[in-house]
């Protein structure tokens, strides 16, 4: 999983690609730790390379998600291929995500 | 009274043209028989005696091979004999250029006539072979021996020219048997002055002679001019007794007699020996020239004729066996117009008869149901009449239900005829045949070959594969048999001609697939042709009717039995009426595979079973979409077990395994960590908005969401998950 981050002015745009499965989590979750402590501006999360999320990877982006929403901030989810918007559904997540 | 009385005559009279016509057939037979008989065994008597020729021929030339040789030594050496007459040193030297020059020349002497040299009255040097090779000087000239009286000394002095002396073993060259041959030598004068001879030794001939094999018991006889037999298969008469002596003992001395004469006067012939009361032999004889010798090759008349004569006992039995079956053809025929005598006693027979033509009727059909998993089949036979001509079958072979069913033309005995014989050939040709296509033709092709009575099968053929359901068939001329496949309807079938109609004649075939609770119905039209007394027929919307209320295959064929007998009533059956009911069930889950894959308590095992989800997925064609979700299922539930099933640290094992079969997935998750039941968690509320949502508690929700059903046992010592996802 390889995770690319590029920020320009307020909007932080986060590149997933690959599998977000658990092991792979373990290493995400740091990449994101400086989002989150600075998430008071808009972070796309940019899924179209992403092709799986477990639930490790789900607890990733609902931790930047209350990351954000404590800051004032907001994620927005990008290009999330059919079949993991039918993970995202089952999980409620499309409720709780701005997703494009 | 008058009637029978002249069909006894009658019958009678049939009898004595029989039997005449016997007596005619065999003359015949026996004449033909007879002349192929003498014809042949002249012809082989011809060859015998060629045979026997050519070999005596060969045998002779290769024996004058050697006695020219050594006729050719000794003649050659008469100048130089006569040269040396008058230095008898000389003469061993003679000799021994002879022997050491000629390979077949065991010895040879020059012996002077008796005083021929006044100083040496009794003169013969003699150099032999010895034993190891070498050669030997002696001296024939001693009292004992007296050489001037000896068969070759005297011999050729009384004719004048070279002479074979009779054959005599060798006392003192290792007891071989020998002969001499021995030429006079005159001087320059013309005086007779001495004897030079070679002896030859004949060990050769006893293998020569021994290895004649015109025929495998035939033999090999070589008598000297005297008549002492040399050479024969009996050791104990070689050159101990004479032909002559050897011919009173035998059976047929005065044919032995005139066989000795022959060959003692140097002629050659044949003579046929009796030996004992059936045996005779066919004895061929000619000289062997210059030796005097005459050789014979004896071929018992068993070995030439041996062939034709069991040709011709086998064709007696045949024409005996044949002329057995012509008395007792005539003697049915004559019996079975004596028997229009009692037409009563016909007509009680027939009716037994009838009765055991229905019961081999129906010992032909199949009457035990196999009991399983993945068929359940019912079937009835009714004749109208004692014997019909309706039938079915069917068997099991290589996981595929053959069947079939029939109804030949017309009823009765004509019919159940055609119906055992259809029976019959639907069981050989379908042992080789998958092909329910192929069966039929080659069915019609026999049928329509012996069909003179125009008699015609009207004929369905299916084979059923247990496993898939896959069903194909040929029809011939048969009613269409209903199928329930979703809803009852008629399987679509080609009518194609019945069985018998046409030779050559190519059949559809056709196939469908049966799904699990299918079922195939098939049936005669004695069914939806079934009268009542007001002549209605059962027809087939009273058919459908019965099989709507989809049941087990006996319970159908109850229904439908009993449907039809409460429609006829009191009304005699019009036709023989037959079904066969075949409900597909597949219970059996067959082609289950199973898979397996075992992980460390490591999360950096987890992409394996991204692979191990790809394997199954390609193998049974999943989406890609499914594969995603029963990855993500199998990660959570393997995390859960890596995360709390173990304590940090230690070392443990997951295994997984999936089991495939056709219609759904199972996987079961288990390790030795200690006791965790992820089904015991909370449902995770997936409504709560994002300030209420617990980061955690979504791994077991994801599971029972993607699966159909997940449950947990705790069993030796072991935390087991089962997940079934059905597909």
């Amino acid at each position: 999983m390889e995770v690319i981050i590029n920020k320009e002015d307020s909007v932080t745009t986060v590149r997933l690609i690959g599998r977000l499965d658990t092991p792979a989590s373990q290493d995400v979750a740091q990449s994101f730790e400086p989002l989150m402590s600075d998430a008071g501006g808009t972070t796309v999360l940019d899924c179209s390379e992403m092709s799986y999320i477990s639930s490790s990877g789900l607890r990733i982006f609902l931790s930047m998600r209350k990351a954000a929403a404590s800051q004032g901030g907001k994620v927005i989810v990008k290009s999330i291929s059919d079949d993991i918007r039918q993970v995202f559904m089952m999980t409620g997540f499309l409720n709780l995500f701005e997703i494009q | 009274m008058e009637m029978t009385d002249n069909l006894k005559i009658l019958a009678r009279k049939s009898a004595g043209t029989g039997l005449l016509l016997i007596i005619v057939a065999a003359v015949t037979l026996e004449a033909t028989s007879l002349i192929q008989y003498f014809s042949s065994q002249r012809m082989l008597k011809e060859e015998a005696s060629l045979r026997a020729e050519s070999e005596l021929r060969s045998t002779r030339n290769q024996i004058m091979d050697v006695v020219d040789q050594a006729e050719a030594a000794v003649h050659n050496s008469i100048w130089i004999t006569r040269w040396c007459l008058d230095y008898p040193d000389s003469l061993a030297v003679v000799a021994r250029r002879i022997v050491e020059e000629n390979p077949s020349v065991m010895g040879s002497t020059i012996a002077l006539v008796p005083d021929y040299n006044k100083k040496l009255p009794l003169f013969a040097p003699y150099v032999c072979r010895t034993a190891d090779g070498s050669v030997e000087l002696k001296s024939l000239a001693t009292e004992e021996y007296d050489y001037p009286s000896q068969e070759w000394f005297t011999e050729p002095l009384k004719y004048g020219y070279g002479y074979w002396s009779e054959p005599y073993i060798d006392e003192g060259g290792g007891e071989v048997l020998m002969t001499t041959y021995s030429v006079p030598v005159t001087d320059d004068a013309g005086h007779v002055a001495a004897v030079l001879t070679a002896d030859v030794s004949l060990d050769w001939l006893t293998e020569l002679i021994g290895s004649l094999r015109v025929y495998p018991d035939a033999f090999s006889v070589l008598i000297s001019r005297e008549g002492k037999i040399m050479v024969s298969p009996v050791e104990e008469l070689n050159m101990q007794r004479s032909i002559k002596e050897y011919g009173m003992g035998t059976k047929d001395t005065s044919n032995f007699n005139s066989l000795a004469d022959g060959m003692l006067s140097g002629k050659s012939g044949n003579v046929s020996l009796k030996q004992s009361r059936r045996e005779r032999m066919f004895v061929f004889y000619a000289p062997v020239e210059k030796t005097g010798w005459s050789m014979a090759i004896a071929i018992p008349d068993s070995e030439i004729y041996g062939e034709i004569r069991r040709m011709s006992l086998l064709v007696t039995i045949l024409m005996l066996i044949g002329l057995g079956m012509l008395i007792l053809i005539l003697r049915s025929a004559a019996r079975n117009q004596q028997k229009v005598v009692s037409l009563k006693e016909k007509k009680d027979r027939m009716e037994n008869e009838l009765l055991i033509g229905h019961n081999i009727q129906m010992s032909m059909i199949p009457k035990d149901f196999p009991e399983r998993k993945d068929i359940d089949m019912a079937a009835s036979i009714v004749p109208a009449k004692e014997v019909g001509g309706d039938l079915y079958d069917f068997y099991i072979r290589d996981g595929k239900l053959f069947f079939c069913i029939g109804d030949v033309s017309g009823k009765g005995v004509p019919a159940s005829l055609v119906m055992a014989v259809t029976r019959s050939l639907f069981r050989s040709v379908s042992a080789h045949e998958q092909s329910p296509q192929r069966i039929v033709t080659l069915m019609n092709e026999s049928i329509t070959d012996m069909n003179e009575n125009e008699m015609f099968v009207t004929f369905f053929c299916g084979v059923l594969d247990m496993a898939s359901g896959h069903l194909s068939y040929c029809n011939a001329g048969h009613n269409p048999p209903l199928v329930y496949i979703d809803k009852l309807q008629f399987l679509p079938a080609q009518p194609n001609l019945p069985l018998g109609i046409m030779p050559g004649m190519t059949f559809v075939e056709q196939e469908t697939d049966l799904s699990s609770n299918d079922a195939l119905y098939l049936y005669t039209d004695g069914l939806t042709e079934a009268e009542n007394l007001a002549h209605e027929q059962f027809g087939e919307t009273r058919m459908m009717d019965v099989l709507r209320t989809h049941r087990n295959a006996q319970d159908d064929l109850e229904a439908m039995q009993k449907a039809v007998a409460d429609f006829v009533g009191d009304a005699d059956p019009s036709d023989d009426l037959t079904m066969l009911f075949i409900h597909y069930l597949n219970d059996m889950q067959p082609d289950e595979t199973e898979r397996h894959l075992i992980l460390h308590n490591d999360i950096q095992q987890i992409p394996q079973l991204a692979e191990f989800i790809e394997t199954i997925a390609d193998e049974i064609n999943l989406d890609q979409g499914l594969a995603m979700s029963l990855n993500l299922a199998l990660e959570e539930a393997v995390t859960n077990v890596i995360l709390y099933a173990y304590p940090k640290g230690s070392d443990g094992r997951v295994d997984v395994e999936a089991i495939i079969s056709k219609d759904k997935l199972k996987f079961i998750i288990s390790d030795s960590g200690k006791e965790f039941d992820p089904t015991a968690a909370p449902e995770a509320d997936v409504t709560l908005g994002v300030e209420d949502r617990p980061i955690g508690g979504l791994g077991i929700y994801l599971v029972r969401k993607i699966m159909d059903s997940v449950s947990y046992e705790r069993t030796d010592g072991k935390n087991v998950l089962s997940m079934i996802k059905k597909l």
